[in-house]
């Protein structure tokens, strides 16, 4: 992890529909950050705070309604799909192409050369562990070896930069550990800018150099927590001491977020039948 | 699913019948079962021709296909029906082409979608049979006015298919192309197409169908050369025998078709899983 | 982001391009007749058909036609939907009658029915028997259909539990049974009479010596153009009128 940073947030809000739409929702509230170059950042925060919403400004798939995103020296407007690389919590595979298929087809939108997409498929669906999987459709796959494919597809853009929206979300605990450990031990032979959001105290902690910690909505960020733990983070440094007190604080910064942000949510869905917007 | 009782769960799954031998030998074998079905019901239509409805109405079927070789030596037959089957292919193949570019056209836009979509709807639920006579009217009697009530017939259900197809892509994998990189063009030709597919297929398996329908009506509403022309003189001849051969041919035909359609449309559907 | 104003400035465009695509068919259909010299017998012009229309309306011309039609279509529908609706229930009692009745059921529907009308012409006649005939025929298969796959694939839990609850046989099926069966048995229905009316106007087309659609055919042949457009016209309308309110129907009693 160097100085040098990656990701400049300054000043981003959002908001989704106009003053007085019944769907009006404040989003996020004035949040600035700075992401060092080859630091995985975590967000979290209670439903609703805004941390996807981040996510996909920093990703340049949404416009904020002020403030700025900078990666490099540019200013982010679009998608950067040379710096950038997604990956989604719903399954964005497509379904009728295989796996490397589906792996090389974000090389062929990047415009990288069909020899390389070969090589360099092959190389990120062994590192993720799917070597053997390569000509299985997604719907033969179970949800974690998707996931796993569409990293590999994130992966394989040889981007600086990745962003990863609760990338294990839809799976169950178990799967998620071996997922976490996995990532840590993958991206600790890369030098990217990882940027995660979860709802995961645990795999926050387990996984990230920095936690930002999100109010509830409007979200900004409350506090920012600092792991130093090395890189790969070994499975028992989530039984360790070290582990459970930083865990501690997080659930403590988190629990007042989460019982506003639920209360607030059940104030909303007795007064119109849908939310607005979503974070 | 049974809707039987759950006490009685035994009670259903050894039947009614309840006896050793026949019973179980045909619970293990619905398709013998099925068989017999179709023989019973072509051993009803045997007794019924013999010996309750006059011969000029209706013929047995033990007559009906030992004379089948008779409808094919018809002068007129076998040509009337390669006609027919003329008439059919070149229907379902402007079908699909109407179908696909016009179903691309409106569906592609939210725009377009909104704007043509009632439209498109409006005329695909009206009864076209009303308009047969203007179809002979301005096509004449021949092939033409067949081919064009077909395709009339044929190129909705593809038309809203392939709307459907394009229009109901998950948001999520438009913007994981978008967040690659991937231009207009590309999202289309290695997102939006591939997804349209199966339905597609979907709307050629109905298209088939309208298709058969649609040729087939203006066909026996009246036909110079097409096998509309033998209904009518089989009919009015009070030839039984001959009418029942024909139209059995026909059944076999659809039958072969709609087949045909149903397992193209199943082979391009396989990523579709549940 | 201004959603919600660029969300109606889109749909008053849409309504614009619908009129507009109307308003361009009208004129270029009063065009062609009125200074394009394309023959009344080929394409008679909107305003003679208005006014034949009107005729036929006001004088009760169409009372007669209407009425037969109209009667083949009651008949026809009441045939296939109690015959439909108790053979699908009986079929649907047993797990080994739906797997044996199902696929030979499907593949009668595949063939395009109307195939028939001949051999029906010739044992039932010209009249309204065959025209009933072959409506109750075609439309017995979707309400057959239908009625087999809701009253068969009633889910288990909540027969279980009715059952558990002491419940009769006759009120586990009124009770449990049809209102869990009902939605799909009404589509099929909903099917059924559509397709009935299709067969009956159709056949009346093709061959029958009245009916909303012989009229169309019979003037047709009388080359009466302006008059046959006010028939279709009619017919297509009322047609319309019938398949809304079975519609409507068919959503009041899944509500």
């Amino acid at each position: 992890m160097t100085g040098e940073v990656a990701i400049r947030v300054s000043g981003v809000s959002h908001q989704f529909g106009e003053k007085g739409d019944a769907r009006f929702v404040r989003a996020l509230l004035d949040t600035s950050l700075e992401i060092a170059r080859g630091e995985l950042l975590c967000l979290i925060g209670p439903s609703g705070c805004g941390k996807s919403t981040l996510l996909s400004i920093i990703g340049g798939l949404m416009e904020p309604t002020a403030g700025a995103v900078e990666v490099g020296h540019q200013q982010v407007r679009g998608p950067l799909p040379r710096e950038i690389a997604y990956v989604f919590q719903e399954n964005a595979l497509f379904p009728w192409s295989t796996v490397i298929e589906n792996v090389k087809l974000g090389m062929l939108f990047q415009g990288v050369p069909r020899p390389e997409q070969e090589k360099r498929a092959r190389h990120s669906l062994a590192a993720v562990g799917l070597a053997d999987f390569a000509d299985h459709y997604p719907g033969q796959l179970s949800g974690g070896m998707r996931q796993r494919a569409a990293l590999a597809r994130a992966l394989s853009l040889e981007t600086g930069i990745l962003l990863m929206d609760e990338p294990f979300g839809a799976l169950d605990e178990q799967t998620r550990m071996v997922l976490g450990e996995d990532l840590s031990v993958l991206l600790s032979r890369t030098e990217k800018t990882i940027v995660f959001v979860t709802h995961s105290l645990g795999e926050a902690v387990f996984l990230a150099d920095r936690v930002a910690v999100f109010s509830a909505r409007p979200g900004t960020i409350k506090e920012i927590i600092e792991i130093e733990e090395p890189h790969p983070r070994r499975p028992e440094f989530i039984t360790s001491e070290k582990f459970t007190s930083i865990r501690n604080k997080l659930y403590a910064l988190l629990h007042d977020e989460i019982r506003k942000a639920v209360s607030e949510s059940a104030r909303i869905d007795r007064t119109e039948t849908g939310r607005g917007g979503s974070p | 699913m049974a809707h039987a009782p759950a006490v009685d769960d035994t009670r259903d799954l050894t039947g009614a019948a309840g006896r050793q031998g026949v019973g179980a030998f045909l619970r293990a074998r619905p398709w013998l079962a099925r068989l017999g079905v179709i023989v019973v019901l072509f051993a009803v239509w045997e007794i019924a021709a013999r010996f309750f409805v006059d011969k000029m109405f209706l013929a047995p079927p033990s007559l009906v296909y030992m004379r089948l070789y008779a409808v094919f030596a018809t002068a007129g037959v076998p040509a009337a029906l390669r006609i027919t089957f003329f008439e059919l292919t070149v229907a379902f193949l402007i079908s699909v082409a109407i179908g696909l570019s016009v179903g691309l056209a409106v569906g592609l836009s939210r725009f377009t979608h909104r704007s043509f979509m009632p439209i498109i709807l409006l005329l695909y639920g009206t009864p076209q049979i009303t308009i047969l006579p203007l179809f002979v009217l301005y096509f004449g009697i021949g092939p033409a006015s067949k081919i064009a009530f077909g395709v009339s017939h044929g190129m909705f259900p593809i038309i809203v298919t392939v709307i459907a197809g394009v229009q109901n892509i998950k948001p999520i994998l438009l913007t994981s192309a978008k967040s690659m990189g991937a231009s207009r063009w590309q999202i289309f030709r290695w997102v939006i197409f591939p997804h349209m597919v199966p339905s597609f297929f979907t709307g050629m398996r109905l298209a088939m169908s309208a298709v058969l329908l649609g040729v087939l009506l203006a066909e026996l509403y009246g036909s110079s050369v097409g096998i509309g022309y033998f209904t009518t003189l089989f009919t009015q001849s009070f030839d039984p025998t001959r009418l029942l051969g024909l139209v059995s041919v026909l059944a076999a035909m659809a039958i072969a078709l709609n087949e045909l359609a149903r397992r193209a449309e199943m082979r391009f559907s396989r990523w579709r899983s549940a | 982001m201004s959603g919600r104003a660029e969300r109606s400035a889109g749909r008053w465009a849409s309504r614009a391009v619908q009129l507009s695509f109307l308003i361009a068919l009208l004129v270029l259909w009063y065009g062609l007749t009125t200074w394009g010299h394309v023959s009344p017998i080929l394409l008679p012009n909107p305003l003679a058909v208005l006014h034949e229309l009107i005729q036929v309306i006001t004088t009760g011309e169409f009372v007669g036609d209407l009425l037969t039609t109209l009667s083949e279509l009651a008949a026809a529908f009441t045939i296939s939907m109690v015959l439909g609706t108790i053979i699908g229930y009986l079929i649907s009692r047993s797990p080994y009658l739906i797997e044996v009745f199902e696929p030979l059921l499907a593949g009668i529907y595949s063939i395009p029915i109307i195939l028939f009308l001949p051999l029906y012409s010739l044992l039932f006649g010209l009249g309204e028997p065959s025209k009933i005939a072959l409506g109750a025929t075609i439309s017995f298969f979707p309400i057959v259909l239908n009625t087999i796959a809701g009253f068969g694939h009633v889910d288990r839990i909540f027969i279980i539990s009715a059952r558990s609850m002491g419940a009769s046989n006759y009120q586990l099926f009124r009770r449990v049974l049809v209102p869990a069966a009902l939605p799909i048995i009404l589509t099929g229905l909903r099917m059924g009479f559509t397709l009935a009316l299709l067969a009956i106007l159709g056949s009346e087309v093709l061959a029958s010596l009245a009916g909303l659609g012989h009229r169309i055919a019979e003037l047709d042949e009388k080359m009466d153009r302006a008059h046959m457009f006010a028939y279709i016209t009619f017919a297509v309308v009322i047609a319309a009128f019938l398949n809304t309110v079975v519609s409507w129907l068919e959503a009041k009693g899944k509500r």
